[in-house]
């Protein structure tokens, strides 16, 4: 038999006749530990997760709209009242061949997406002076909460008196619509960051501005962009009440708008056709823009839920 | 070893024979007046380099404000903490990981802090998670590793922050532990004491441990100190030889009386 080479050790503790052994005993058991420790995850195929979450609201949908057709097919009430689902596609149709629909919306969404964009600009540093100045917190932080439960069409009227039929009335509304939502969530998402981790910030080395960089805002995302949802939400419906009773020639027609119209003249496919558009894009917006945002957030949290 | 630098610059090198840490007659009192709390009272404490020593109290006997005062998350009241080594760094018993960075972003978080490049941080992180038996598991989130991993990974970036705030790369640091495997359950709890010392030696680390079980301070620690409760001191001191049974059965004697003079 060849003699073995004598394996090369780092000098101490390893020198001692055994010592290898228990240290490969370590290694093992912490392995061994580590596989059976590691929390476990189930993946569905993609396929049957979009069919569990595409399915049902489709179903629903089409219920929907089955008993729409039989309310109309039975002539509970007049025509004028309850349109057939046909009537007010051909009135959509009608917008989109002459390519009106495509200026409407852009009026609104644009609208609602700039006035969106402001909010978020003032509410951020607003919300993070709430969160973290004690004295401002006294100071405005329950009326900024007082706000959001103030509907944002009560400032419709004196936003009219104060800057007349023009687009300033209808971004102050979508603004004071917004901003308390935005800020409170973030003032929510600082509220609820663990205090051991602003604690091991301070003790890794951070302060000041690159705490808030590294620690606190990051910690703060899933609030603010809870709150930023919300906001969203609020935007939207307050330019909608804005475009409906603040109608003027500067103003352009928007959904809301086209919606006034159409109840002006008796039209009730238009209306119905308007409120769907609303509807869609609101929905729509929170789909393809905060879903994503607010899953790809929440995932790398482990908060997500498992579907 | 008797003469003491005087020294209360942390970033200053010292010779081979300085204390770590030196503790003189540091007190602390929280509040004012009437309502004044005294947490610690004249302790004196001298830590050696890279000595694992155990700080072992009952409830209340000022265990984790010791640690804040070492850390320098808080100021004494009176008398003098002087630091031998790097900024301290602290495992508290959460891992208090941040859950959107991955388990190796984690660990580069203070070298990132202290302006290291990015190259040199990942290497470093990688060394430092393959010391804790965690290769190939630095993309991982906290919320997919179990409670031990966690644990690991913050030991990780606590010898990370020990070994990267000073200019001097090479000036082992110190830890700073508070009862880091009291959520744990008993079979990771003993696999990991023995994990810690591994690391231990690997790194010449000074490490100052707090925790309330006399088996576990025996089985880690070269020296062992018991404090006392409201306020705390110094009212026992023993360093861990052979004879382990005895030494638990003595701390412990010694633990139940001190905490048996407050039944009054």
């Amino acid at each position: 038999m060849p003699p073995e080479p004598t394996p090369l050790r780092p000098t101490g503790e390893a020198h001692r006749p055994g010592a290898t052994a228990v240290l490969e005993d370590a290694a093992a058991a912490v392995a061994g530990l580590d596989a059976l420790d590691t929390p476990t995850t189930t993946t569905h195929p993609w396929w049957r997760r979009a069919l569990s979450t595409a399915l049902p609201p489709f179903v629903a949908l089409l219920v929907f709209m089955l008993v729409w057709q039989l309310v109309w097919a039975s002539a509970i009430t007049e025509e004028f009242k309850i349109p057939a689902p046909a009537s007010v596609w051909h009135e959509f149709a009608g917008t989109v061949e002459d390519g009106r629909v495509w200026s409407i919306l852009w009026t609104s969404v644009s609208r609602a997406f700039l006035g969106f964009g402001v909010a978020l600009l003032i509410a951020t540093p607003l919300g993070l002076l709430v969160a973290k100045v004690p004295v401002v917190r006294a100071a405005i932080g329950p009326l900024l909460s007082g706000l959001q439960s103030l509907p944002s069409v009560a400032w419709v009227p004196a936003a009219v008196l104060w800057f007349g039929l023009t687009d300033a009335t209808i971004y102050f509304v979508v603004l004071a619509g917004s901003i308390p939502s935005i800020a409170n969530g973030l003032v929510a998402g600082i509220d609820q960051i663990p205090p051991i981790l602003p604690r091991m910030g301070q003790v890794l080395g951070a302060r000041g501005i690159t705490s808030a960089r590294h620690i606190l805002l990051p910690a703060a995302l899933p609030g603010y962009l809870a709150g930023c949802k919300q906001g969203w939400a609020f935007s939207w419906r307050s330019l909608m009440a804005a475009e409906i009773i603040a109608a003027g020639p500067l103003l352009g027609i928007g959904l809301g708008a086209y919606l006034k119209e159409g109840s002006d003249f008796n039209n009730m496919p238009a209306v119905i056709a308007a409120i769907l558009l609303i509807l869609v894009v609101g929905i729509g917006i929170e789909l393809l823009v905060f879903r994503p945002i607010e899953r790809r957030v929440l995932r790398a949290r482990g908060l997500a839920l498992s579907t | 070893m008797t003469s003491i630098v005087e020294r209360t610059d942390r970033t200053d090198r010292t010779g081979p024979s300085a204390m770590a840490l030196d503790l003189r007659s540091v007190g602390k009192t929280f509040g004012t007046g009437q309502n004044a709390v005294t947490a610690l009272r004249s302790i004196d404490l001298r830590v050696g380099p890279g000595e694992f020593l155990c700080l072992l109290g009952a409830s209340g006997c000022g265990k984790s404000t010791l640690l804040n005062l070492v850390a320098g998350l808080d100021g004494a009241t009176t008398g003098e903490v002087v630091l031998g080594t790097a900024r301290p760094s602290f495992m508290f018993q959460e891992p208090a990981l941040l859950p959107w960075l991955t388990a190796r972003r984690n660990v580069e978080l203070p070298l990132r802090l202290a302006g290291q490049g990015r190259r040199q941080r990942r290497e470093r992180a990688e060394e430092l998670l393959a010391l804790v038996r965690l290769e190939g598991q630095g993309d991982k989130r906290p919320h997919e590793l179990s409670g031990g991993m966690r644990q690991r990974v913050a030991l990780a970036r606590a010898l990370a922050a020990a070994t990267s705030a000073g200019t001097e790369g090479d000036l082992p640091g110190m830890l700073l532990m508070d009862e880091p495997f009291a959520a744990l359950d008993a079979i990771t709890r003993d696999v990991l004491q023995g994990e810690l010392l591994r690391v231990w030696q690997a790194t010449g680390t000074t490490v100052l441990f707090v925790t309330h079980d006399v088996r576990e301070a025996i089985r880690l620690a070269q020296r062992v100190v018991l404090l006392s409760s409201r306020p705390g001191t110094v009212v026992g001191e023993w360093r861990v030889g052979g004879g382990r049974e005895e030494l638990h059965t003595e701390i412990t004697g010694r633990l139940r009386q001190v905490i048996t003079s407050h039944a009054a």
